[in-house]
């Protein structure tokens, strides 16, 4: 696929997809700069899989994979991964659930070999969980002094409640105690069946060579099912409702704002990727930075973003600001995006949204990890592998109305809610001015 | 002025960087955080552009860009279409010669970098504990404040002193300019000789750095605030960049924390008494141009006590100090660190960054290529020998977080 000039002619890398004859799906990417290979297992279920009260089962379920094997236990595993240099991780996200290593393409089969082991004979120690638990809790207890991560947690937990979404995928304080390590090891296995399952290679490596030994060796897979998510029904918000968590240690508040968006693989993402691109996406170039910092000066960043995944992602307009002046920053983000939505961009904003996103594109693709996660998320969020190739095309042709379209259809401004960590007893009065205020701890 | 460029085909971009021989460390008490005070004002407009034009016309190309300020050094750079390398020089020139700035565009950059210092520091769990740190291992040499600044000094910096820092440290005889990418390196050359070429050189900064005495003896300290959990945050004092000790003192970091088979790992993090325990002192090229610290810290599970926590982990110290890596061991970080550089290597723009950084802080980008060789060079024998030399308690400063209620916590005053 060629984007612009001659001179800035693109190739996108070449995804290889073969379907294994023992029905394994695998895409393969061949990039030979640097001596390297990462390798990449996804399931199609992470956290939104998590049964009701059950918040972080998918993620210690991932996490319980790489604790040891049928063959090896988790101090040996361990040293093994370090010994090649290797980094092995597995984690739950939405939608998804990726076991990953990656290291030394001298050591490709090697990888190969201890990804397929932790895959197909995990041992789930109870020593293990019950130490690993301890751990996750301990961190939590930690996080709490995080006001970022407490505001981003906190927005999405509120925003979602009542759909699969509604939790931090790593569970939370009130979850993670009561879970047990059968119920991790029986999730295991209902819910990371091999067949739908599929391997992301990307680096240094014989392709051919690779692909016969993962035919080889992986087991086969007998039927393909279509990949059951939980139920999703958004809950539609009234009017501007704001949580205030109140941190009187806190000199600075962390401010989000913002409501459900629209799925990844939905017919007006890109026009609202654009669209967003000069609301708050685009740095400097956006009109809430613009505005909020350069004018202002209330804040060091602020920035808005969809998040996209299989079902509506969160639209999120993140900043902070000191104590002070956290009511009138939030006024005036919410009068940006009222004035923008009436007057939509100009035509020299459209063009230069669209000279960013597909101009700087070829930067997506860099690393090893960079070309991976492309592929797992067009994969998994069913878009399509096609989607990578045509993405600067299509951007090109979004057109202004179609911009202000989608800044009609999937802006709310009336409808946002506010989550604030800071000191609230300082500005709760002022946010009354707009609608529902409640304070928890 | 400094020009390094590095020719790869990989992709059809090309980074692009100007490193200048300015960072907190050629500050002095009363204007701490000017320098990186004076990088946000370095995107306020030239005679041509206005304010933060600069920035919308690299993104409207398809280019990302940013600045960064550490103790040694202030970088911008672009990444962008390897064809828009001349957009990028011709605006990276266009400022070093022709910023203007005003008493007005200053005031709302001052808050924006206060309102930074809450978000980095202040508001942060660790944040102050670590300026306490460094505020206590180091008692004369520069490194004792943080690159963000004191905010009082923050609330104090004037636009004269803006002025007097840009044509103190903005000149192309103080800069190291890299460029990384698919294009040719003689018309690359050709570029830049055309866009910088007419800048005249400044005189050379005067530089007073004043070095630190070798400590000589444990410091330590308490930090009281809200909080969680207890920690503590250590530092030894290590030789700059360009010193061979590095390589062992790397490897050793690397056999207390990296991975789920280090020392620390297994024997704190795994059990649950640690929420963390690591060793670290920054990878190249962030290492730093002045003896620097290595930093082990621990934060305590919420059951464990601090004081047993820190005992134990000396005592951890005390046998790298005793005994040497096992033959195994060694091999396992040398490949651990080799590997880690590699992965750094993806990308053009951290390809651009070694080389710059080398070049300015060490006076020479070809140390890179030393980066592999001396991690496989080194032995257990000298692991050993750098435990013995730079670890020895007289080389310590240790700062405690000791948690408070929320009313002594206001009892102590305000943060700033």
């Amino acid at each position: 696929m060629n984007v612009g000039s001659p001179l800035r002619t693109f190739m996108l890398p070449k995804v290889v997809s073969p379907l294994l004859p023992n029905g394994l799906k695998v895409h393969a990417v061949l990039k030979p700069e640097l001596p390297l290979v990462s390798i990449h297992l996804i399931f199609p279920y992470g956290a939104e899989a998590d049964p009701p009260g059950k918040a972080g089962l998918s993620d210690l379920a991932a996490e319980m994979l790489t604790l040891g094997t049928q063959k090896r236990p988790a101090s040996q595993l361990a040293a093994e991964v370090d010994g090649l240099g290797a980094t092995l991780s597995a984690h739950a996200g939405w939608d998804a659930t990726s076991l990953h290593i990656s290291g030394l393409s001298e050591d490709w089969e090697k990888l190969m070999e201890l990804l397929l082991e932790i895959h197909t004979r995990p041992a789930f120690p109870l020593a293990e969980f019950k130490q690993l638990k301890q751990r996750r809790i301990a961190a939590l207890v930690q996080q709490k002094d995080e006001s970022q991560v407490i505001a981003d947690e906190r927005f999405q937990e509120i925003l979602y409640q009542g759909t699969p979404y509604d939790h931090p995928v790593y569970g939370n304080l009130d979850t993670l105690p009561t879970l047990s390590g059968e119920e991790v090891e029986e999730f295991y296995h209902s819910r990371f069946p091999p067949e739908e399952c599929f391997l992301v290679v990307v680096g240094d490596f014989q392709v051919e060579t690779c692909c016969r030994w993962i035919e080889t060796h992986f087991p086969s897979v007998p039927r393909r099912r279509e990949a059951q998510a939980g139920e999703f029904s958004p809950v539609s918000p009234s009017g501007i409702k704001t949580i205030l968590i109140d941190r009187p240690d806190l000199t600075q508040s962390q401010i989000r704002l913002g409501h459900m968006g629209i799925p990844h693989a939905h017919p007006d993402y890109l026009a609202f990727e654009v669209m967003n691109y000069v609301l708050g996406a685009g740095g400097f170039s956006s009109r809430l930075m613009q505005k909020v910092r350069s004018e202002r000066g209330y804040t060091y960043g602020i920035r808005a973003s969809l998040e996209g995944r299989k079902k509506p992602g969160p639209f999120i307009i993140s900043t902070f600001t000191p104590t002070q002046t956290t009511f009138p920053c939030v006024q005036e983000i919410l009068a940006v995006e009222k004035s923008f939505i009436a007057q939509g961009a100009t035509d020299q904003e459209r063009t230069e949204a669209i000279n960013f996103l597909t101009g700087s594109y070829p930067m997506r693709f860099e690393t090893l990890s960079q070309i991976a996660q492309k592929i797992i998320q067009a994969e998994v969020n069913g878009l399509g592998l096609e989607y990578l190739s045509a993405y600067p095309e299509r951007v090109s042709a979004i057109t202004l109305e179609a911009m202000a379209r989608s800044a009609r259809e999937h802006l709310y401004p009336e409808e946002m809610l506010v989550v604030i960590a800071g000191r609230a007893g300082k500005f709760q009065r002022q946010f009354e001015q707009l609608g529902a205020v409640e304070i928890r701890e | 002025m400094h020009l390094l460029i590095g020719e790869a085909q990989a992709l059809p971009i090309v980074s692009y960087q100007v490193h200048f021989a300015a960072g907190s460390r050629f500050e002095r008490p009363g204007i701490t955080g000017i320098t990186h005070l004076f990088e946000h004002m370095m995107f306020k407009g030239t005679k041509e552009l206005g304010p933060e034009e600069f920035s919308r016309i690299i993104q409207a190309n398809g280019g990302t860009l940013n600045a960064f300020t550490t103790t040694d050094n202030t970088s911008y750079y672009e990444n962008l279409p390897a064809d828009k390398l001349e957009l990028a020089v011709r605006l990276e020139a266009d400022r070093l010669q022709n910023l203007q700035i005003t008493p007005e565009s200053l005031e709302p950059e001052r808050e924006v970098v206060r309102s930074e210092r809450k978000l980095r520091s202040v508001n942060t769990p660790f944040g102050l504990l670590i300026e306490q740190l460094y505020a206590l291992a180091y008692e004369q040499h520069p490194y004792r404040w943080p690159v963000i600044g004191w905010d009082h000094d923050l609330k104090n910096l004037t636009w004269e002193d803006c002025l007097e820092y840009y044509r103190t440290y903005y000149a192309p005889n103080n800069a190291v300019v890299v460029i990384v990418g698919n294009v040719s390196a003689d018309a690359a050359w050709k570029t830049v000789d055309k866009f910088y070429g007419p800048i005249p050189s400044q005189p050379h900064p005067r530089q007073i750095i004043t070095p630190e005495k070798p400590q000589r003896g444990e410091k330590r300290a308490v930090f009281k605030k809200v909080s969680q959990v207890a920690a503590f945050f250590s530092s030894f004092h290590i030789p700059q960049i360009s010193h061979p000790d590095l390589f062992p003192l790397q490897i050793l970091c690397g056999a207390l924390s990296a991975g789920r088979s280090s020392r620390f790992f297994e024997k704190w993090e795994k059990p649950g008494k640690a929420v963390e325990a690591h060793a670290e002192m920054g990878h190249p090229p962030f290492l730093s141009m002045d003896p620097g610290l290595l930093q082990i810290y621990a934060i305590a599970s919420p059951s464990v006590s601090l004081a047993t926590l820190e005992q134990e982990i000396w005592e951890e110290v005390e046998n790298l100090r005793q005994e040497p890596l096992s033959g195994e061991e060694l091999s396992k970080v040398k490949k651990q660190v080799r590997s880690y550089f590699l992965r750094s290597l993806e990308t053009f723009f951290f390809q651009g960054l070694l080389a710059g950084l080398y070049q300015l802080r060490a006076g020479d980008f070809r140390l890179l290529y030393n980066v592999l060789p001396g991690y496989e060079s080194v032995t257990a024998e000298d692991v050993l020998r750098v435990a013995q030399k730079y670890l020895r308690p007289e080389n310590r400063t240790v700062v405690s977080l000791q948690p408070v209620s929320h009313s002594e916590h206001e009892d102590l005053g305000e943060l700033e």
